[in-house]
């Protein structure tokens, strides 16, 4: 027995657990080829006669996984882009341009006490974050990404949205109440009469475009935008899309409508007890939040995925240059220049220590690859979700980039303004561009 | 923790806690904590302040609320999100300034001047050292007043440009605090060119200055004053046309011209209800009766007139700068005086226009080489007390607006 001590304890720790992870990974994975083997058969069997389940589990997963770095790139995007707004620098330390501040951040507030107060209700304490985040990622479900690529395409996908993107309104009030104190119940009540009377105006600001598009299927409203821009349900419905975007920004809780965490009135509302990870929930669901009300914003008003004008997809190249002559010659010459100053401006502009060729250089390569990533996909892959997510996550991230610049930009509003906004203002003028829509369509169709 | 004669140091030792103690029955009790103190009400107002009405209760911000200019803490009395009543509680930065000047003599009782305000501290030292000439009835010589009111002006507008970002910041802007800070960084930057300090100037000495205008200063002065205006106005339309701000602003902590003198307001928050009363020129001192300026005046009285007031008078400042430096005389800059300086027996009294208001001294001399009594008026003392009267019927959010509105700074309120 000393021998084998004397042998353990000289070992660092590294050894130590190189010693018993490495059997231990062994028989792991001779157990899992054993399993595979014996049971393969059946276990596809199983999963076939249950795809729509296996489907569902998946696409969950991926949702959950997706929320992490959209959370970390929206952070990152709004210290930048708030430091540039301020005249400062913003991050630039950990990564690229500061690009992994947000990621240390996470493991920060993984890393630190997640601290109880006495007094608190330790198990409403504990799952309001948890509630709260799955709200929000609970509402990322339904929302189509590209052609074929959802979650699930219910046919009520908008009122599964409202339902979901309502639940959160419960987290936060139990956060509020079970922190015992009085800066969180202050924040956890104003978030709850804030979101239940914003829902209303944004519920009634879509019905009209429901009457519309015949559907409540987020899928079937993105493939009835297909075509020009001038198809989009912004057209049809600009005052629905304008209530929709004032009424989604006070869901979300982000300036001008953060009343529940703001800072200069009672710290940081429903969120003031929480540290480490459960604030890192409740800190993630926000951002969450921003992604998926301009998500939203994209699906029902501004096309989806479609691209802009009218392209047939999957796009087949038959180019005879001939035929072409001058015009294949500008687009050569023109596109791949502008793409490189587009991808070079940032670099430029972000820091002063990449100088001007350098940003050159990095924009020609950069604007290279993103030509050649989508040709391969448009033209020879067939992949037109490639082009599909590209569309879509560029018309989001225009409008994530909307919300941080008004939160650059604008104070906060005063809760008695708030709610008189909400019930004098947004409420009649919803159901005035409902009444509006629903005549019209009476007008036109009959 | 008990002391034990064989504890390795028996002097240091904790007493040790008692059920009657209050820290032990507030660990004890949970949920019994209240902003309350720790005796029985001593006087009627504290007896109705802190009994709670049918659906009120009282919340504790600060000292170590965020938005709470330092260290102010405040008792809010709430019905819902409506203030009923509040009530200030001073004394955490409180350093016992005035003790400490009669402790010192003349000369290095002004440096104790200094960090009583540390956005506006010219005006701090400008006061005391008034007084201690007129104890000594130095004359000063005009080049040195030219240059104290120079540096005095542009001290104003550094205040003054850090109000309107913190304003904004309480309200929920983040912008304009640091926007407004790169003016203010332009303004010490010169400052401290001149004075040899960024934030704790240390300038004006009894008889004079410290030190004679300088190239960089002057440059620096020079370059900032050709884009001061644009670059003053340019930040201030970020918030002056937000629909926003205005409306949250206009209508809040509202006081009418006799409330605000009879509780002794002076200063813009004076002038932002109708009353043209200025130090400078209802009492003249230095040469402020050879300057051109205005005193702007607004009649509203509330927050949105007490902030477009202070940009009025950033203007006026630079006026008044534009004038002193082509007026500026040559000759020496201080007054020939003793090394060690014993005043007559008597007091003297030495008020200024500050960026708050009326800063003051009140100096009693004994004839030694030190203050017998010191007395410092500070603005921001008198305009906290308003806020009892302004902030009534408001909202929770309206709290540090209204504080804010009035400019307070906590190391001048404590002293």
């Amino acid at each position: 027995m000393t021998v084998i001590a004397r042998g353990w304890n000289r070992l660092t720790l590294p050894g130590k657990i190189i010693f018993l992870a490495v059997p231990l990974l062994i028989a792991l994975t001779v157990g899992l080829v054993a399993t595979i083997v014996l049971l393969g058969p059946w276990l596809l069997d199983v999963l076939a006669n249950n795809l729509p389940i296996v489907r569902f589990v998946i696409a969950a997963t991926v949702v959950l996984l997706m929320t992490v770095p959209t959370a970390f790139l929206i952070i990152y995007m709004e210290m930048k882009v708030i430091a540039l707004m301020n005249l400062r620098i913003g991050p630039d330390r950990v990564g690229p341009f500061g690009s992994l501040l947000s990621v240390v951040h996470g493991l920060k507030v993984l890393m630190k006490e997640d601290f109880t107060p006495t007094g608190a209700d330790p198990l409403v304490f504990t799952w309001a974050p948890v509630v709260v985040y799955l709200a929000s990622v609970m509402s990322l479900l339904v929302i189509p990404f590209a052609p074929g690529l959802f979650g699930q395409d219910f046919n009520l996908g908008l009122l599964y949205f409202f339902a979901v993107g309502g639940l959160a309104v419960v987290g936060l009030l139990m956060a509020g109440w079970s922190s015992f104190n009085k800066y969180s119940l202050l924040g956890g009540l104003r978030s709850a009469a804030q979101i239940i009377s914003y829902e209303i105006p944004l519920t009634l600001s879509v019905v009209g475009l429901i009457l519309l598009a015949g559907t409540m299927s987020l899928n079937q409203i993105v493939l009835n935008q297909a075509g020009w821009f001038t198809d989009w349900y912004v057209f049809q419905q600009p005052l629905g899309a304008l209530i929709f975007f004032i009424a989604a920004t006070a869901e979300a809780n982000r300036t001008p409508f953060d009343l529940t965490e703001a800072d200069s009135e009672i710290v940081a509302g429903f969120a003031t007890e929480y540290s480490g990870m459960r604030f890192g929930f409740f800190f993630f669901a926000e951002y969450v939040n921003v992604f998926i009300i301009s998500a939203l914003l994209v699906t029902l008003f501004f096309g989806g995925w479609n691209a802009p004008f009218d392209w047939p997809w999957p796009l087949e190249l038959h180019i005879d240059p001939a035929s072409l002559g001058v015009g294949l010659l500008l687009v050569v010459a023109f596109v791949p220049l502008a793409l490189t100053l587009a991808f070079a401006a940032p670099f430029w502009l972000a820091s002063r220590r990449i100088k001007g060729w350098q940003a050159l250089v990095l924009g020609f390569v950069l604007a290279n690859l993103f030509i050649g990533a989508l040709l391969f996909a448009w033209a020879y892959l067939g992949l037109d979700w490639v082009a599909g997510i590209v569309w879509f996550l560029l018309k989001t991230y225009v409008f994530v980039f909307t919300f941080v610049w008004m939160r650059g930009t604008l104070p906060r509003v005063r809760i008695d303004q708030l709610m008189g906004f909400a019930w004098k203002w947004l409420l009649p003028a919803s159901l005035l561009n409902l009444f509006v829509t629903a005549a019209a369509i009476i007008v036109v169709r009959s | 923790m008990t002391a034990t004669t064989d504890h390795p140091h028996p002097h240091r030792h904790y007493e040790e806690t008692s059920a009657d103690d209050p820290r032990v029955v507030l660990d004890r009790e949970i949920g019994v904590f209240e902003p309350v103190p720790p005796y029985p009400p001593r006087t009627e107002r504290e007896a109705e302040f802190y009994t709670l009405g049918d659906g009120e209760m009282l919340l504790n911000m600060g000292p170590q609320h965020p938005s709470t200019h330092g260290v102010l803490r405040v008792v809010l009395k709430l019905d819902g999100e409506k203030v009923v009543d509040l009530d200030p509680v001073l004394g955490y930065l409180h350093r016992g300034v005035e003790k400490l000047c009669e402790n010192a003599d003349y000369h290095q009782a002004i440096c104790y001047l200094d960090p009583l305000e540390y956005v506006s501290s010219l005006f701090c030292e400008w006061p005391g050292v008034m007084a201690f000439e007129k104890l000594l009835d130095v004359d000063v010589p005009r080049r040195a007043e030219y240059i104290r009111v120079l540096s005095g002006e542009l001290n104003r507008i550094a205040s003054h440009a850090l109000f309107l970002g913190w304003m904004a910041l309480d309200l929920g802007g983040l912008t304009p605090i640091l926007w407004s800070f790169i003016e203010r960084d332009e303004i010490v930057d010169m400052l401290s060119a001149l004075t040899g300090q960024r934030m704790l100037f240390n300038y004006f000495r009894i008889g004079g200055v410290n030190g004679d205008l300088n190239h960089e200063f002057m440059s620096r002065l020079g370059d900032w004053m050709s884009r001061a205006t644009e670059q003053i106005e340019a930040g201030n339309t970020l918030l002056n046309e937000n629909e926003i701000f205005v409306r949250r602003m206009r209508g809040l902590g509202t006081i009418d011209s006799t409330t605000a003198l009879r509780m002794v307001m002076t200063g813009p928050n004076l002038r932002a209800t109708g009353v043209p009363f200025d130090v400078r020129r209802a009492h003249p001192y230095s040469v402020y009766p050879e300057l051109d300026f205005d005193i702007p005046t607004r009649d509203e009285g509330d927050c949105l007139a007490r902030y477009l007031l202070r940009m009025d008078e950033i203007r006026q400042s630079l006026r008044i700068i534009d004038q002193c430096l082509h007026q500026m005389p040559d000759g020496p800059i201080m007054a020939k005086l003793p090394r060690l300086l014993r005043p007559r027996p008597g007091r003297a009294y030495a008020g200024i226009e500050g960026p708050r208001g009326q800063y003051a001294a009140y100096v009693v001399s004994d004839g030694t080489d030190q203050p017998f009594r010191m007395r410092i008026h500070d603005p921001s003392f008198i305009h906290l007390q308003a806020v009892g009267v302004m902030m009534p019927g408001h909202l929770i959010a309206d709290t540090m607006a209204v504080m804010a509105s009035l400019d307070p700074i906590m190391g001048g309120v404590d002293k």
